[in-house]
């Protein structure tokens, strides 16, 4: 108990004054939990702010927002050749850098990442390991990790899922992310082991063999993305598994957009009682948000600032207003290849300004994600389809085509929509019609062969990885 | 403990009553506070082994500091560990407005009778009941704050143990112990329990019934209702009994006085074979969390802690 006093001390000095956190004071921290829910049951008082920081207070926001801004950009401009040419352009006076002021750098975009990788490595850093973007949403970019940063997300990550329990000692995670997402494969596993949760990397392999997985090693935990969570639902549902054959308590999604129809349908098949829809990207991690139970997304105060710009004036969106989420990452928490103001082109709406009701009230909200910038349909000056309407009614049609596969073009204020055959079978073009208007949709539909599906659309997982039982004859072998 | 030799019997059976009267009421208080209030505790940590290895490096340089110190500085150190012991212990019970009414009542009359009311028989008890008061409260709350913290009963029994060789080290090799009651004796926050009758001052030490109450308390939590009832009849008869006639027997060898009683040297062992005994005899310890689910629990129920989002393992 004492010596848990003053890790946590510790801790709390190096987040306050910004200095490197000692990781391995973290893990030993880890440890005190556990031991703390293995004894009690559950944490003590206060655990609120030991998780979320004691930031519910808006100007105390403010304030440690613009300490963790200064801090960081003081770091950019000397050791990333990139931002040191940025903020000098920029020519902003980084002691008195400011929310405000904070407008005058221009949005990192994810092409600047892709030209120029080397400009974003830190100089005073070394490199340890690379991750790549999926590259579902354009030509991938790769980021340089440290030891460090390595060491420090995972001991964060598992701090705070101990604490909430999201992982326990008893809990099997089997994880059905591509094997090229290299950081979330191994912090996920990193987690698991401080957590001293079990953990099963499968990667994306054949829905079958991942729901084989799931009922024989009791796993209790799926991580994954809901593209895929849609193949395993359909999958399970072909074989007539249910709730009985497996063990899950929860699936924790990320990475696209999780439509309320394959949220319930995996409840009901897979017999989960808990879903989460959380945000995450390689490019601004360790930053990362969850969904609450009003669906609005809550992104992490405490590891980087989070603004939401409009699409067109780069000013900050009007409560209701679509923008697209910009992310710094704050110094001590990315030291490698940081990104500042990072122009993620993911697209939320603004929520009415007036205070929140939800459980995770104190921390600023946004709306869920709706879907990429570039992915928009705009019918008309103020009408703006998203991805996520799209697919939130794609998927809920009574054909269950999980995941949606679609294209989507506007044309003379209408929505041009192509939808593979296996989606409306049984059902018809005029239903469907009929269902897309009561969404609010009005398309044109063209129906296309199965056998385009994917081409349609691309999913995460479409990321497909093959094992010498599932992999086509090798010629010659 | 000073006595004088009128009746080494009456003395003795002085000495017994008032042992009795300050670990029967400190441990069953104690007790009752266990089952019937929840204190809170921090989001994270729990009692550990290591944790009794820092009470003990604590508790061995506290003779040291105790003749180094200036009076003024021990009694400030004093007045700070009495406020936050008995806020903690005491904030839960009668709000926290009344808790600093009554500490600040309480400590304030210790260190005004301690200089002005010490010319009498009468303004010695004074002075013993209010004390005794302070140190009851103070020794409730400390074993309330340890074993609802998560002190094991293994974790007392060593601790026991350890104390054992203190108060041996301390009451023959390095006799400290001896002069240190003797020589701060009528000081603000003296920590002793006790009263004084005619011209001599009987009293149990603070340290003492905090392993008292601290062996019930956590027995009770470990094994239940039948393994407390065993722990306290060794509390009654090495604590009480044993602790109280040593004196006796000892003046048959030689009539030396004035004796400063080991009590740990005996209720140490015993606590630790008495533990070994119940491992033995009923298993596992229970945790809190399994106390708190059985029936043996009547602590009010607190709201327990809503988590929320934090970072968490990246996903893509």
């Amino acid at each position: 108990m004492f010596e848990t006093g003053v890790r946590q001390f510790r801790m709390a000095m190096s987040m306050v004054w910004g200095r490197r956190i000692d990781t391995r004071n973290i893990g030993r921290l880890v440890d005190d939990v556990l031991a703390t829910l293995a004894e009690f049951g559950e944490p003590g008082a206060d655990a609120q702010e030991l998780l979320g920081g004691p930031l519910a207070d808006p100007k105390a926001q403010q304030e440690f927002a613009t300490r963790g801004l200064r801090r960081t950009a003081r770091r950019l401009a000397t050791a990333s050749p990139f931002y040191a040419r940025r903020l000098a352009a920029a020519d902003v006076d980084l002691a008195k850098l400011d929310l405000a002021g904070l407008r005058a750098i221009p949005v990192t975009t994810k092409q600047d990442l892709v030209e120029r990788p080397g400009d974003f490595l830190c100089t005073d850093v070394a490199a340890y390991l690379t991750t790549r973007t999926t590259g579902t949403t354009g030509r991938p970019a790769e980021i340089w990790l440290s030891r460090y940063e390595m060491e420090l997300w995972p001991a964060l990550g598992a701090l705070g899922s101990v604490l909430r329990e999201d992982l326990r000692p008893s809990d099997i995670m089997q994880v059905n992310v591509s094997s090229q997402a290299t950081a979330a494969v191994h912090l996920t596993a990193a987690s698991c082991r401080l957590a001293r949760t079990g953990c099963r990397l499968l990667g994306v392999m054949a829905p079958d063999s991942a729901l084989d997985s799931l009922a024989e090693s009791g796993a209790t935990l799926l991580f994954t993305y809901p593209s895929y969570l849609a193949e395993l639902v359909t999958s399970a549902r072909r074989r007539g598994m249910g709730p009985d054959d497996f063990k899950l308590r929860c699936v924790n999604l990320g990475g696209e957009v999780l439509s309320p129809s394959l949220d319930q349908a995996a409840r009901q098949t897979l017999g989960v009682p808990q879903i989460e829809d959380s945000f995450s990207m390689t490019e601004v991690i360790p930053v990362t948000g969850r969904t609450c139970s009003q669906s609005h997304l809550h992104i992490d105060l405490n590891s980087g600032h989070t603004e939401l710009i409009d699409l067109e004036t780069g000013e900050p969106a009007a409560p209701g207003a679509l923008g697209t989420v910009v992310i710094t990452p704050y110094f001590p928490y990315r030291d490698c290849m940081p990104v500042f103001r990072y122009d993620t082109r993911d697209v939320a709406r603004r929520l009415p300004d007036g205070p929140l009701s939800c459980e995770a009230s104190g921390i600023p909200a946004i709306s869920q994600i709706l879907g990429k910038a570039d992915s928009l349909l705009r019918l008309g000056p103020a009408d703006v389809i998203t991805p996520r309407q799209l697919i939130d009614a794609i998927e809920a049609l009574p054909t269950s085509p999980w995941p949606a596969r679609y294209r989507a073009t506007a044309h003379g204020g209408r929505i041009q929509l192509t939808l593979p055959a296996a989606a409306i079978t049984d059902y018809g073009e005029a239903a469907a019609r009929r269902h897309f208007a009561e969404a609010g949709l009005d398309v044109d539909l063209t129906i296309v062969s199965d056998d385009q599906a994917t081409s349609l659309r691309h999913t995460r997982s479409d990321l497909r990885e093959a094992t010498f039982n599932t992999q086509h004859a090798l010629v010659g072998a | 403990m000073t006595t004088e030799p009128i009746s080494l019997l009456q003395q003795t059976f002085t000495e017994f009553g008032v042992i009795m009267v300050g670990l029967i009421a400190v441990s069953a208080c104690a007790l009752f506070y266990f089952r019937h209030v929840r204190m809170e505790r921090p989001p994270v940590g729990t009692f550990n082994g290591r944790d009794i290895g820092v009470l003990l490096v604590f508790i061995s340089t506290l003779p040291f500091l105790y003749a180094v110190l200036p009076d003024w500085l021990i009694t400030c150190l004093l007045v700070l560990t009495f406020t936050s012991s008995l806020f903690i212990g005491y904030k839960p019970v009668v709000g926290a407005t009344r808790a600093w009414l009554g500490i600040g009542l309480l400590i304030g009359l210790n260190i005004w009778t301690s200089h002005h009311l010490m010319g009498s028989t009468a303004g010695w008890q004074l002075w013993w009941g209010e004390l005794s008061i302070l140190v009851g409260l103070g020794a409730i709350a400390v074993a309330n704050l340890y074993v609802q913290g998560g002190m094991k009963l293994q974790y007392v029994a060593w601790f026991a143990l350890a104390l054992a060789v203190y108060d041996i080290i301390f009451a023959t090799i390095l006799p400290l112990t001896d002069k240190l009651v003797a020589g701060y004796l009528a000081h603000p926050l003296d920590p002793l329990l006790g009263m004084r009758f005619g011209i001599d001052n009987y009293g149990v030490g603070l340290g003492d019934l905090l392993i008292y109450a601290l062996f019930l308390t956590a027995t009770y939590k470990a094994y239940g209702a039948h393994a407390a009832r065993l722990a306290f009849g060794l509390i009654v008869v090495v604590g009480g009994v044993v602790t109280a006639f040593v004196p006796f027997l000892l003046n048959f060898f030689d009539t030396e006085l004035d004796l400063l009683v080991p009590s740990q040297a005996f209720f140490g062992p015993a606590a630790f074979l008495f533990y070994l005994w119940m491992k033995h005899r009923y298993g596992r310890e229970r945790t809190m969390g399994e106390y708190r689910a059985s029936t043996d629990s009547a602590a009010l129920t607190t709201t327990p802690a809503q988590p929320a989002p934090a970072p968490e393992p990246a996903s893509v």
